[in-house]
């Protein structure tokens, strides 16, 4: 073969191997789209490699984000030379995605054929990175679809309702809650700021705020009322929040709309519920509390400040309560505390003297609540009952008072009484003497006549005298001396004593005393001083009688309750309905002779027995009194009640 | 002092009743005792009474009231009251009304003779 022919079998012995190579390259391509970026570079690293005799092959990518750019090499054992013959290709149009340096030994590097397959390869390893970047373009766009579903979702299905704003605060979507509570389509709703949906008077308020935000950029939250679909304006807190993307722009405000209407209710119910109580407490003067004594953690309400007189803005201590307590109540006030540790409730009074001097008379009451790691918890009240121990001590001083005048009015009453009782009989014996006197000046003396005057004379004396042991009698203060008595003996014998100055008075006495009394247990002397007493007076109501019999019944008999009654019926002159209380009055009288404290003694004997005595009119003449008391006075234990009765 | 003069008694007191009238008639007077005013009235003496010696405080018709009533009568009789109690405001208040003298139990046979004196020179 001659040298041409045999350059024109090499030609297409080359041109052969290099459609072979362009061949095999573009066969590739299910590797040039498979896996990611590094394994395309592999790729086309490998394939130069295998069809051309390279020294190196190197990949520069370009990264999309603009971040630094990844290189790959690849190096064959290194020949004798040195210099190198180096061909490039652009990945990419541009060669934005990168490019490609292959370096050979062989001068003639880049033949025609070697770089036709150069360009090929790095067209190829483009067209699969290219894919590669729309697949994930696709799948990123993709995901963010999906996000915005599952945003939409998450809006729909939240309990609020929620709103999308643009940056300008324009609104851009709402959920369908918030569609379904306004009634009105997403064109409406832009307009919020005029529409009235929110409230008129919440507006301004809202617009300050909402616009601060927009020009800040940082989140806000206020309450105002929002009208529903029917036109009510219910309470809501609206809170917004700003989305930003990468470089911190703000791309949207998200907006949550919470109904907080029944919220706001309660708060207004307990705000005027408090009110109330506050108002109440204020009226009434008591505060209230609740504290744990030992870690003296505590809440007192506001009037008991007030009544403390502590400045509102500090806490109330028991320390600081126990500086206020007055000296002499300290030991009541540290007992109950230390009672009050124990759990045990408290109910007691005791005095404060306030920082500004004012002494407070208060009632403080607390129980156990329950119990918090073993400690009690005690609620309770306090309150100022200065008022009333004020009005207590007035009255108190009133009383004692109006006793001594009592005493006093008491005392010249008596005196009176006693001077009357004892002038009448002193006024015969002078009487008396003085005609004594004169029967025996007489010429002849009258001896007779002055014998019976003498006889007079005397006969008043003892008069003056027994008024005397009478009333000696009626003020000693004798002891209640109880013994088990027959009352039917009892009065047998106040009759019998009676019975002549009765008969004298032509009284006649009837007695009706019953088979089955009970004995009884009582100072047998001073009911016997009752019986008389009520004797006495049905005989003088009858002095004046002459057109009837002057009758008097006396009676005994069983009551039921265990009680024993005795009643004494008059013929007399009767009593009248309305001067029926004023009888048992002292020193009420009708007799011209009495002095009125009969009826008040024998009253007071009578309730000393735990009885009581009584008076009524008859249905005929006259009146009847009465007195029932318990057969067994059991316990006169009640000293002191027979102290204030008697 | 005209001795035969009637003086009248009235006073509840029985002892009163018992003894003023004894010492009257030692002084010469003609007595006559009546327990109450009603009863004084009812008797057939009153206008030969020259002077009435009348308990103040009585059951029934008081002393003060027999006085209206012997006024209200035209039965203008000196009358000197007597009383047990000691009460001070009683004395100007009945001799404002027209008593001779009001005595205080127990009374002076002095005093009651000065009273009676009175009485009787009134008329």
């Amino acid at each position: 073969m001659d040298a041409r022919l045999e350059s024109s079998a090499e030609a297409v012995t080359r041109m052969r191997d290099c459609l072979n190579d362009l061949v095999g390259i573009m066969a590739l391509s299910a590797h040039w789209t498979r896996g990611d970026r590094d394994e395309i570079v592999s790729t086309l690293l490998d394939a130069l490699l295998g069809t051309l005799r390279l020294a190196f092959v190197c990949v520069r990518l370009n990264d999309p984000e603009g971040g630094p750019s990844i290189e790959m090499m690849r190096v064959v054992e290194a020949g004798e030379g040195t210099d190198l013959a180096v061909a490039t290709a652009r990945l990419g149009l541009q060669g934005e995605i990168g490019i490609v340096v292959a370096g050979s030994q062989r001068r003639d590097f880049p033949a025609p054929t070697e770089r036709l397959v150069l360009d090929v390869a790095a067209s190829q390893a483009t067209i699969g990175l290219q894919q590669k970047e729309v697949a994930e373009r696709r799948r990123a766009v993709e995901a963010l679809h999906e996000r915005d579903r599952e945003s939409r979702l998450i809006m729909d299905t939240i309990p609020g309702l929620v709103a999308i704003l643009t940056p300008a605060g324009e609104v851009d979507g709402v959920n369908n809650e918030l569609v379904e509570y306004c009634g009105q389509p997403l064109e409406d709703m832009k307009q919020w700021g005029t529409n009235g949906t929110v409230h008129f008077d919440d507006l301004p308020r809202v617009i300050q705020v909402f616009t601060q935000a927009l020009t800040s950029g940082d989140p806000y939250d206020f309450e105002a009322r929002i009208r529903r679909f029917d036109g009510a304006y219910r309470w809501f807190q609206v809170r917004g929040l700003p989305l930003r993307d990468k470089p911190a722009r703000i791309t949207r405000w998200y907006v949550l709309l919470t109904d907080i209407d029944d919220r706001k209710r309660a708060e207004a119910g307990l705000r005027q519920a408090y009110g109330h109580l506050a108002e109440a407490q204020r009226l009434s003067k008591t505060g209230s509390f609740i504290t744990d004594l030992l870690a003296d953690h505590r809440d007192w309400s506001e009037e008991a400040f007030r009544i403390f007189e502590f400045d509102p803005t500090t806490s109330i201590t028991l320390q600081a309560i126990r500086g206020l307590v007055h000296p002499e109540d300290l030991p009541v006030y540290d007992a109950a505390y230390r009672r009050a540790i124990d759990g045990v409730g408290f109910d007691m009074t005791f005095r404060i003297i306030t920082s500004a001097g004012n002494v407070k008379h208060l009632h403080a009451v607390g129980h156990v609540m329950e119990e918090i790691a073993g400690r009690p918890v005690f609620i309770g009240a306090i309150q100022d009952v200065t008022a009333g121990k004020v009005a207590e001590e007035a009255l108190n001083r009133a009383r004692s008072e109006l006793a001594h005048v009592a005493r006093v009015t008491t005392l010249s009453t008596l005196t009176a009484s006693i001077a009357h009782e004892v002038n009448q009989p002193l006024s015969g014996i002078i009487t008396n003497a003085s005609t004594c006197l004169r029967m025996l000046d007489a010429n002849p003396p009258n001896v007779d006549g002055a014998r019976e005057t003498a006889r007079r004379t005397i006969r008043d004396g003892n008069r003056a005298s027994e008024v005397i042991t009478r009333l000696r009698a009626l003020f000693s203060k004798k002891e209640f001396a109880l013994e088990s008595l027959d009352l039917n003996d009892a009065a047998r014998e106040v009759i019998a004593l009676s019975l002549s100055e009765l008969q004298r008075n032509r009284v006649a006495v009837q007695s009706e005393l019953s088979d089955d009394l009970p004995s009884i247990t009582g100072d047998r002397v001073q009911l016997q001083q009752v019986v008389l007493n009520l004797l006495r007076n049905a005989s003088d109501a009858m002095v004046g009688v002459d057109d009837r019999p002057r009758q008097l019944l006396i009676r005994t008999e069983r009551e039921g309750g265990g009680h024993v009654r005795v009643t004494v019926r008059d013929a007399g002159v009767g009593i009248e309905r309305q001067g029926m209380d004023k009888l048992f009055d002292a020193f009420y009288t009708t007799k011209s002779g009495g002095m009125g404290i009969g009826l008040s003694v024998s009253r007071s004997i009578v309730e000393r027995h735990h009885g009581r005595l009584w008076v009524e009119p008859n249905e005929g003449p006259g009146a009847t009194f009465a007195f029932s008391i318990p057969a067994n006075l059991e316990s006169i234990t009640d000293a002191a009640g027979f102290m204030r009765t008697s | 002092m005209d001795t035969r003069s009637l003086v009248s008694v009235v006073d509840d007191d029985e002892s009163v009743r018992e003894s003023l009238p004894d010492l009257l008639r030692q002084l010469g007077f003609v007595t006559q005792a009546f327990s109450s005013a009603e009863a004084f009235l009812a008797s057939d003496i009153v206008s030969e009474t020259k002077c009435l010696i009348l308990d103040i405080a009585m059951p029934g018709m008081s002393g003060p009231e027999l006085q209206q009533e012997l006024m209200r009568r035209r039965q203008e009789i000196p009358i000197v009251f007597i009383t047990a109690q000691s009460d001070d405001t009683i004395r100007p208040r009945v001799i404002a009304r027209g008593a001779v003298e009001c005595l205080f139990k127990p009374f002076s046979e002095a005093a009651l003779i000065d009273a009676l004196n009175s009485a009787l020179r009134m008329r």
